[in-house]
């Protein structure tokens, strides 16, 4: 088996041990290359029909480019898809000019609680990895959050043999993460090989290209002549670049997705 | 794409023997560690006026952590030549043997890291001995610190063999045992002149000679049911083969069942049917006949099959904050069975850095302690021996909502023979405790059978009640058959001390009336 085989399998298992553990279940889809290939092995994992709704946090920020990608997709899948977005907070001119952190904070998780509060959701998958971003890296595969949505990541129970933890209190959601042992090589050298279609602001135009996708204005493409799929592995085996170096809520101040992630941003 | 499959390392050691220096080391030694990350560490160092400590990669982040969790985990991926490498726990969490097992546990190999100095210490012991317990067999010893006793060969020697007698007692016998200084970089990609004594691997040498260890070959077939999907008139079940491998076409028995099936297609979405699937594979398997069989069930072929286990003997490590306690029950999960089981009984307590039995009979098993001791399942389960095949011979103990402590299963024991059924005689005389008559079957998980003399039901009908507190569902539905016949009253109670069920009686004989709807003769 390779490498590739046994990060799938590993994914595979977590989806269905989930399913069969927890009721009410949702994705989050981010429209991005790694909620994309979480959302493959999920179709893989029961045989074509994802039994659960897929969610997607629209802040009306999105690049019109993966709007069209994700309701093309949506339907070309049939899976069901949740667009949620926390009205109020776009009303009152939410903006990452006002701050980028109340701005995270207000659209992307405030918006993802009160679905939660609203559907009920018990279980949320989530397309992290660990070597993407600093605090990720310290996530089980079940993690548990509180009813405020909090993280202990100081005191987490063990998690070994694939005996997961998957009976919570009432009043805590579960964060589920199959792609944890997954690194961004890896994503792409899948979506290669199982030929999954990507959103193309990947994909290099005019000598520039998106390596993670966000909110229009505070995401940033990087200089990148890599046009298709085989040219972007080219390029990550040898760049020096973080991949969320084009991310300006990162590098906004010291450990500012640290603390957005305890508040419960993915 | 890499030569070969990632292999996954936990580094474990006593505390200050050189772990964060090691990985620094192991970073910069395979050009993984950025320039820009190493000038920094060197302006720190300089600012500092300390010498250049790779430590200080580990340290900063250390402090920066004292306040948030920010570690830089990229770096827990490096290269060698040959393929790539994770480092599955970086250093500096609080818990830190919680992690140090998770990351163990999910390991292909394992670098036990001693201070050449200071020799083995309470942790070298504890976690060689979590390695052990967690089935880990591919360890390599890496002497660190050699810099500071002057790279002496007498030295190495003494330390290479207190630790190897050490590893031989919890059963493991390491590949290599290397003298390295973390720090100046003695034969960690590249031998040292400084140990010309010394013929053997360097530690990266060492890891590359080890090999990944997710495919277990030449193992029974275990397929333990994980789920069943119905829809378009068929039922799948889903599963990974745990080992051997699974063919269509193939007859196969379920275990604890007993119930036997013809495979009739192993399939994978998007793919034509599989001839067959490996240890490994997550598949969906369908049969020629219609079965109902549940999650749990392990599919086996003719012949080969798992017991159905009703009494589990075990090495656990305990990392629960309450003890672990004799005659209390809890869940245990092994592959994808969930069972209530009662511990009926601790063996031997065992400090789990000295290897010292510090009780034998035992009423609890503290944090971080390790222990012998046998469970009495409610309901059998498949397991096999870890010995026989370790997929099926490891489970975890659950307390509340979260796994508190593992084992892996030293002995199995099937169903009890017939004829072996428990009689539990009601007579007038009766232990009786302070709140009252009590009997305790709560460790009898095999059948049960009531003998009850008329000097019983006398003393109930004096206004007596007598507690029995139960283990099975079986024994409540004998009760409550003796209660109906006797005409006794009864109450049952599910709660935090187990499941209770009272007699009594209200009345004298003759009176005809219903309470808690049993009728009272």
């Amino acid at each position: 088996m390779d490498h590739l085989d046994a990060l799938e399998n590993e994914s595979i298992y977590i989806f269905r041990e989930a399913q069969r553990k927890f009721k009410d279940l949702a994705m989050l889809w981010s429209i991005g290359k790694d909620s994309t290939t979480l959302l493959w092995l999920a179709r893989k994992a029961f045989f074509g029909k994802v039994p659960f709704p897929l969610v997607h946090i629209d802040t009306g920020f999105k690049h019109p480019m993966m709007i069209e990608y994700r309701d093309r997709m949506a339907k070309e899948w049939e899976v069901d898809l949740i667009v949620a977005r926390n009205e109020e907070a776009i009303r009152s001119g939410a903006s990452p000019e006002k701050g980028r952190f109340a701005c995270c904070n207000a659209l992307k998780t405030q918006g993802l609680q009160q679905l939660l509060d609203r559907r009920g959701f018990k279980g949320i998958f989530l397309g992290i990895r660990r070597d993407e971003e600093g605090s990720r890296a310290k996530e089980r595969i079940f993690s548990p959050r509180d009813k405020n949505f909090e993280w202990n990541y100081k005191d987490q129970p063990p998690e070994l043999w694939d005996q997961f933890n998957t009976s919570f209190r009432p009043d805590t959601h579960v964060r589920i993460h199959p792609l944890l042992s997954w690194t961004e090589l890896d994503i792409w050298e899948y979506i290669r090989r199982e030929e999954i279609p990507v959103c193309s602001l990947y994909l290099s135009k005019d000598g520039k290209r998106y390596r993670s996708l966000g909110c229009v204005p505070c995401n940033f493409p990087l200089a990148s002549g890599a046009s298709t799929v085989d040219e972007i592995i080219e390029e990550l085996k040898v760049t020096k670049t973080p991949e969320r170096a084009g991310r300006a809520q990162d590098h906004e101040a010291a450990y500012m997705m640290q603390k957005l992630r305890s508040l419960g941003y993915p | 794409m890499s030569g070969q499959d990632t292999l996954r390392i936990v580094i474990a050691g006593h505390v200050d023997h050189g772990k964060s220096t090691l990985i620094g080391r192991l970073f910069y030694d395979t050009g993984s560690l950025p320039e820009e990350r190493y000038r920094e560490i060197e302006r720190t160092c300089r600012e500092q006026g300390r010498p250049f400590e790779f430590a200080y990669l580990m340290d900063a982040l250390e402090e920066e952590r004292e306040h948030n969790i920010t570690i830089d985990t990229a770096q827990t991926f490096f290269k060698t030549s040959l393929r790539p490498y994770i480092i599955i726990d970086a250093p500096g969490h609080k818990e830190f043997l919680k992690n140090m097992i998770t990351g163990a546990a999910a390991a292909d190999a394992a670098i036990l890291l001693v201070d050449g100095a200071e020799g083995v210490r309470e942790q070298t012991r504890r976690h060689a001995y979590m390695l052990s317990l967690l089935g880990l067999r591919q360890v390599v010893v890496a002497v660190n610190k050699l810099d500071l006793v002057g790279f002496r060969r007498d030295r190495f020697e003494e330390v290479e063999e207190e630790i190897r007698g050490f590893l031989l007692s919890v059963g493991i016998v390491p590949a290599h045992v290397v003298p390295i200084s973390a720090r100046e970089g003695d034969n960690i990609a590249t031998s040292s002149e400084r140990t010309a004594w010394y013929s053997g691997l360097t530690l990266l040498g060492a890891l590359d000679s080890f090999f990944p260890t997710r495919d277990i070959a030449g193992l029974p077939l275990r397929f333990p049911v994980q789920d069943i999907y119905v829809g378009d008139g068929k039922r799948v079940y889903a599963g990974r083969v745990e080992s051997g491998s699974l063919r269509a076409g193939s007859r196969a028995v379920f275990s604890p069942s007993g119930k036997k099936a013809v495979v009739r297609s192993v399939e994978k979405w998007k793919q034509p049917a599989l001839p067959e699937a490996h240890a490994g594979e997550c598949v969906g398997v369908t049969f020629t006949e219609e079965l109902f069989v549940e999650r749990g069930e392990v599919l086996s072929e003719e012949g080969e099959a798992p017991l159905a286990v009703r009494e589990i003997s075990a090495s656990l490590f305990w990392l629960g904050n309450e003890p672990l306690r004799l005659s209390s029950r809890y869940v245990l999960k092994l592959a994808t069975s969930e069972v209530e089981a009662v511990l009926s009984a601790i063996t031997e307590r065992i400090d789990s850095s000295t290897l010292e039995v510090t009780e034998r009979h035992a009423n609890r098993v503290e944090n971080l302690e390790v222990a012998n001791v046998t469970f009495t399942l409610l309901h059998p389960i498949a397991a096999d021996t870890f010995k026989e095949n370790p997929r099926l011979g490891r489970f975890v103990v659950e307390v509340g909502e979260f796994v508190a402590g593992g084992g892996i299963v030293r002995e199995v024991r099937s169903d009890r023979p017939g004829g072996a059924t428990r009689v539990v005689r009601l007579t007038a005389m009766m232990n009786t405790e302070p709140d009252g008559n009590f009997i305790d079957l709560s460790r009898e998980a095999g059948p049960v059978e009531f003998e009850v003399s008329p000097g019983f039901v006398a003393r109930l009908g004096e206004g007596e009640k007598v507690a029995i507190r139960l283990c099975t569902a079986d024994q409540l539905e004998r009760i409550s058959r003796l209660a109906f016949g006797y005409g006794l009253g009864m109450t049952f109670r599910r709660g935090s001390e187990g499941n209770r069920v009272v007699l009594f009686r209200e009345g004298p004989v003759s009176q005809a009336a219903t309470e808690e709807g049993f009728p009272v003769i």
